[in-house]
């Protein structure tokens, strides 16, 4: 055969000469299809409500009892990890048996038995199944809850908690959860240090007490047992387990983000991010959309050949495997698409993440395309009936979800029945890029700024590894700090108290670009509080007076001002408010520090008289002050003003910034200082309203 | 292993014991005149099959200086061959409803597929077409280089603990290449020329070095045409195949090293020489492990984990290999308990195997949990054609599948008690903590 020069030119070709007969270009046909029969399994029920189904399976001397409770979950608040300590606690002990005695009976006759919040599962040689069956049946019947196995669980959940906090995809799995459903969801909620410390034995008895019921209760027997057998033996063990009255729960529905939303929990020594595209689905178990739905994440995201990986891997070799999945649940679904990737190129993962979503939604699929996933998809159910637990796993499914009795019956009849525009109105419903959180656990120094394209808010929000979201530029102020420490260097770098109140008047002016024009700004103060503005833009003019009692604004239709605006006036012209900030009424306090411009700086909120606030930030290292925040209201809306000063030069014994730049909603405005004049003996003429 | 999400649980594979309870696994095998070597085994129950092929090269048969070469070969398995474009062995493996995936371990390389039954002949078709003429191009490569660094990162760099394997046999092997894992060095990948990849291929992946072992839903007489029919043409390797002749020598003092990682609980691993696996020592130190770790009775669960409350987890794993091996014991410490303190909780356990002979009582558990473990394998068609196909290529004896259990049964308490003094000796020992970073100096 001949190949085209080009491929030549960069094919590694390990080819052997071959003569034969076999014609290997031809790819072989399939043989007549096999037909894939369900397994049949037999069930009854006892009088407590026990709803047992056995599934006789004899490929090997071996029979599993899965014991399954049906329960809404439930919520833990404060207590988080208490029903998941109850589940463990199940194997330390019954009223007859120690913990010892459990171990050493189970590993005795080689069984193993787990217990959890919703069941107990057990499995042994068919040899010892009664010896497990009267283990497992006291564990259910009469758990016995001691403080010393409580308080050891607790140290262990501990100690594992701290496990995971290098554990990036661990740290994925929680925050993913409390973003899509919320922190005060059963699924949501985030089990911490502390409180798995204020869980009590009480705590858990009642969960036992409450919930282990047989009118609640799926036991699957699976193996090598017939159903005569094995009624004999739950009869035996389970007919005398008491019936509770057990409580049902309801919930809020979690939604998915208006607008797509940027998570990024910091590990600042990872060498690779762990992505997340993630939202909560409505999607019932068993209902219509499920076998669609999934056909469509198969396509997008659910084997080694489709789109998600094809792309990230095999094309850009972003990652070692791309994957996505769609859940149906009985509460609340969802999707999640999800990859490790170097730092380098977590952004561009993103973006073909997203990409992708965006064409399965707009552009139909190929037959061929669905054809192959359908078969795929097909495989993927004969194989899973390989393992006789798939058919016992079915039986359950059918009452927990309530699925029509034919459900598994018919699901490949109708998985092959889905079409090219089932999966078109699959995507349309269920991706939906621009409404997800994107999750990425990584290095946020590396890789965050290259993440605030995907929101449309322009901003990266940041959680810890619980779930809950944090200011990256706060940090923990330096022990013993006071606000007092703080003005008292400012005043001392700008040039003493002495040298500040020398100054009795001061002309500063300044020029700048707004947009096009260039504007000139001239402002004079006065002791003890005369304030005089002067801005002039060339076609706009405008100016402002404060003589000490009264405030005028003239241009742009200017009055005089009254009420909280002059009492606000009244403050802001105090010439060196800072030096004595009691004596104007003026409280300040030490709140946090914080990082502006990569510079650590304090942030220190003063309580104005007025009742209003002003936030001010000083560099923690050079003691100037370099930022002002401060809320102004007006009638188009409230305007967060933030000005920031630098290049501090000294004009006769004081240092002034000569660098000013404001920041109010989407304008910015920066100020050059051209002149700071003082001491001119400037006359209240200047300042008087007339 | 060439892709996520596949699940590692089959490495330790057993088999069945107990006359009564017995069910044998029945396979034929045969040889090609290339040397191939072929099981069959059949079983009707689910109408799938199971093709696989195992290669007898894994990372000790590595040029020291083309680490990662056997696991990187795995991946450029999956690109093509003269017949299957890059990128459609995965697409046509799907369209018939099959899945497919590989490992790479010290001493193999395994290939499988599972398809429907009536996929046999593609499977068999697809897997003769890597064998005779796999086809690479450079885009192959260059992505499958980044993939592998990716894959790299996923699972050593970016976890915590991930160095442990890399760190462990780097302390123990001086001389032997073992003394590096399958996932080998980067930059040896970066540095390897389209010769050396074509020279590993024409050694290593060749019939007379590959054992095919096909298990379910199938007819056995059609299957033996149709292997002769795809694999018979395949020529005999003509390079030789040597595997490593370099004898580790006897540690003669104990190794001990620290280990700054991104972790917040630190963890105390030994690591003991032990001799190959097939051995009559490998199946008494199988049974110690059982003694020391497995279920909640075990030693080191019930005193670190469960009574002292030192452990979050403890185990030990003999880590048995075609050439000698280690027997692993590691723990990870609980909140607030140092490394030394943990370390000599464990040392007391093993000196107590050392010392004291275990009673009837707990040799009969040791017995009867082997005997559990080893029924309960092969429940799957992929298991079974992977553990026919490691007999044979590691004991010459496919037929160990059904009867390997007698060779644990005739292991004594006094053979528990002596190999546990034999080999668990501090000069024979790496000792490796891993500590959290804040507290490297």
């Amino acid at each position: 055969m001949k190949r085209k020069a080009i491929i030549l030119l960069f094919t590694f070709l390990f080819s052997i000469p071959v003569i034969a007969q076999l014609d290997r270009t031809k790819m072989p046909e399939p043989g007549p299809a096999p037909e894939i029969e369900l397994g049949e399994y037999e069930s009854f029920q006892l009088d407590n409500g026990l709803k047992v189904f056995v599934v006789e399976n004899n490929k090997l001397p071996r029979v599993a009892f899965n014991l399954v409770l049906d329960l809404d979950p439930i919520v833990e608040g404060e207590n988080a990890g208490y029903v998941t300590t109850a589940g463990q606690l199940l194997r330390t002990g019954t009223t007859g048996r120690t913990k010892d005695e459990i171990d050493e009976a189970v590993d005795f006759i080689g069984a193993s038995l787990n217990t959890s919040p919703d069941g107990v599962y057990g499995a042994s040689l068919t040899k010892h199944i009664d010896k497990l069956l009267d283990l497992m049946s006291d564990i259910v019947k009469n758990a016995n809850f001691t403080q010393a196995e409580l308080d050891k669980i607790k140290k262990q959940t501990i100690s594992g908690l701290a496990s995971q906090k290098d554990d990036p995809n661990a740290i994925a799995g929680r925050v993913k959860n409390a973003l899509l459903y919320g922190l005060d969801h059963p699924y949501g909620e985030q089990m911490t240090e502390e409180t798995v410390e204020s869980i009590t034995l009480d705590m858990c008895k009642d969960y036992y007490n409450n919930y282990f019921s047989p009118s609640v209760a799926y036991l699957a027997i699976v193996g090598d047992i017939n159903v005569d057998d094995a009624e004999d033996l739950v009869k035996k063990y389970f007919s005398d387990w008491t019936v509770k009255e057990v409580p049902a729960k309801e919930y809020k529905t979690p939604r998915a983000p208006l607008i797509r939303k940027v998570a990024v929990v910091d590990r600042p020594n990872a060498v690779q991010s762990v992505i997340h595209i993630a939202y909560p689905v409505k999607l019932m178990k068993g209902s219509e959309d499920v076998i669609k739905a999934n056909v469509m994440n198969t396509i997008l995201g659910g084997s080694f050949s489709s789109r998600l990986n094809q792309n990230l891997r095999e094309t850009h070799a972003y990652t070692y495997g791309a994957r996505s999945s769609i859940n149906s649940d009985e509460l609340i679904g969802s999707f999640d698409a999800s990859c490790e990737a170097r730092n380098s190129v977590t952004d561009s993962v993103v973006t073909q993440f997203l990409e992708e979503m965006q064409k399965l939604r707009n552009e139909k699929v190929s037959q061929e395309e669905l054809d192959m996933v359908i078969n795929y998809m097909s495989g993927g159910f004969a194989r899973s009936l390989e393992s006789p637990q798939t058919i016992a796993n079915f039986a359950i499914n059918t009452e927990l979800y309530n699925l029509p009795k034919d459900y598994y019956k018919n699901y490949l009849k109708n998985l092959s029945a889905v079409t090219v525009e089932d999966v078109e109105a699959m995507a349309k419903k269920y991706l939906q890029p621009n409404k997800a959180y994107v999750l990425v656990v990584g290095n946020a120094g590396d890789v965050a700024d290259n993440l605030k394209q995907f929101s449309p808010a322009g901003k990266v929000d940041y959680y810890d590894i619980y779930g809950g979201e944090y200011d990256p530029n706060v940090k923990e102020l330096p022990a013993g700090l006071t606000v007092d420490d703080v003005i008292n260097k400012y005043i001392e770098v700008i040039g003493g108290r002495e040298n500040i109140e020398k100054v009795v008047d001061r002309t500063t002016k300044m020029k700048g670009q707004v947009q096009t024009f260039e504007i000139n700004v001239t402002i004079s103060q006065k002791v003890p509080n005369m304030y005089y503005f002067n801005l002039d833009a060339g076609v706009m003019k405008q100016e402002q007076k404060f003589d000490g009692e009264r405030a005028v604004v003239t241009g742009m239709g200017g009055s005089e001002l009254e009420g909280e605006q002059l009492e606000a006036m009244k403050i802001e012209s105090i010439m060196h408010s800072y030096l004595d900030y009691s004596k104007y009424g003026i409280t300040p306090e030490l709140v946090s520090m914080e990082a502006i411009d990569g510079k650590d700086a304090y942030k220190v909120v003063l309580n104005l008289p007025t009742g209003k606030t002003k936030t001010e930030y000083y560099d923690a290292e050079t003691g100037y002050k370099v930022r002002e925040v401060s809320v102004a209201e007006s009638p188009q809306g409230t305007f967060t003003s933030t000005v920031d000063y630098s290049d501090y030069k000294e004009v006769e014994g004081v240092m002034y910034p000569h660098k000013i730049s404001q920041q109010m909603g989407p304008q910015n405005i920066e100020m050059e200082v051209i002149s700071v004049e003082v001491n001119t003996g400037l006359s209240d003429e200047l300042f008087k309203v007339k | 292993m060439k892709r996520l999400f596949y699940s590692i649980l089959l490495l330790f594979v057993f088999v069945s014991l107990s006359q009564a309870q017995l069910r044998e696994i029945q396979f034929e095998e045969f040889d090609l005149d290339n040397g191939l070597h072929v099981i069959l085994h059949q079983d009707s129950s689910t109408p799938i099959v199971a093709v696989t092929v195992t290669y007898h090269v894994g990372s000790k048969n590595e040029d020291p200086e083309r680490t990662g070469f056997a696991h990187f070969f795995e991946h450029l398995m999956f690109e093509g061959s003269e017949n299957i474009p890059r990128g459609e062995f995965d697409d046509i493996t799907q369209r018939a409803g099959g899945i497919n995936n590989a490992s790479t371990s010290f001493d193999r390389t395994f290939y499988f597929m599972v398809f429907p039954s009536n996929q046999i002949e593609l499977g068999l078709w697809m897997e003769s077409e890597r064998m005779l003429h796999l086809k690479v191009d450079s885009i192959g490569v260059e992505t499958q280089r980044k993939v592998v660094k990716e894959e790299r990162k996923q699972r050593i760099d970016n976890q915590p603990y991930g160095s442990i394997m890399e760190e462990t046999f780097s302390h123990a092997y001086k001389v032997h290449p073992y003394r590096w894992t399958p996932i080998g060095s980067v930059q040896y990948i970066d540095q390897a020329t389209l010769d050396e990849f074509i020279d590993f291929y024409k050694t290593y992946y060749v019939p007379n070095n590959a054992t095919l072992s096909i298990a379910g839903d199938i007819d056995i007489d059609e299957t033996k045409d149709l292997v002769e029919k795809y694999f018979s043409d395949i020529p005999r390797g003509s390079k030789e195949i040597q595997a490593p002749n370099e004898v580790e020598p006897p540690q003669t003092e104990e190794v001990r090293d620290i280990v700054y990682d991104n972790i917040q609980l630190p963890l105390v691993l030994h690591a003991y020489h032990i001799p190959a696996q097939g051995t009559d020592d490998y199946y008494a130190l199988q049974m110690l492990t059982t003694l020391l770790s497995d279920g909640q009775s075990s030693r080191m669960y019930k005193e670190l984990v469960d009574k002292q409350q030192k452990a979050l987890a403890a185990a030990s794993i003999p880590f048995a290999l075609e050439d000698p091996g280690l027997f692993i014991a590691y723990a990870i410490a609980n909140m607030g308990v140092t490394p030394e303190d943990l370390e000599a909780a464990m040392q007391v356990e093993l000196d107590k195997a050392k010392d004291n002979l275990i009673d009837e009582n707990e040799f009969q558990k040791l017995r009867n949990q082997i005997e559990s473990d080893f029924i309960s394998q092969n429940s799957t068609v992929q298991g079974i054609a992977a553990s026919l196909a490691n007999y044979h290529v590691y004991f010459g004896d496919a037929d160990l599948i059904n009867t390997e259990i007698e060779r644990y049964m005739k292991v004594t308490r006094e053979d528990i008690k002596r190999v546990a003094n034999d080999y668990l000796k501090k000069e024979n020992r790496v000792v490796l903590y891993y500590l959290p970073k804040s507290e490297e100096k």
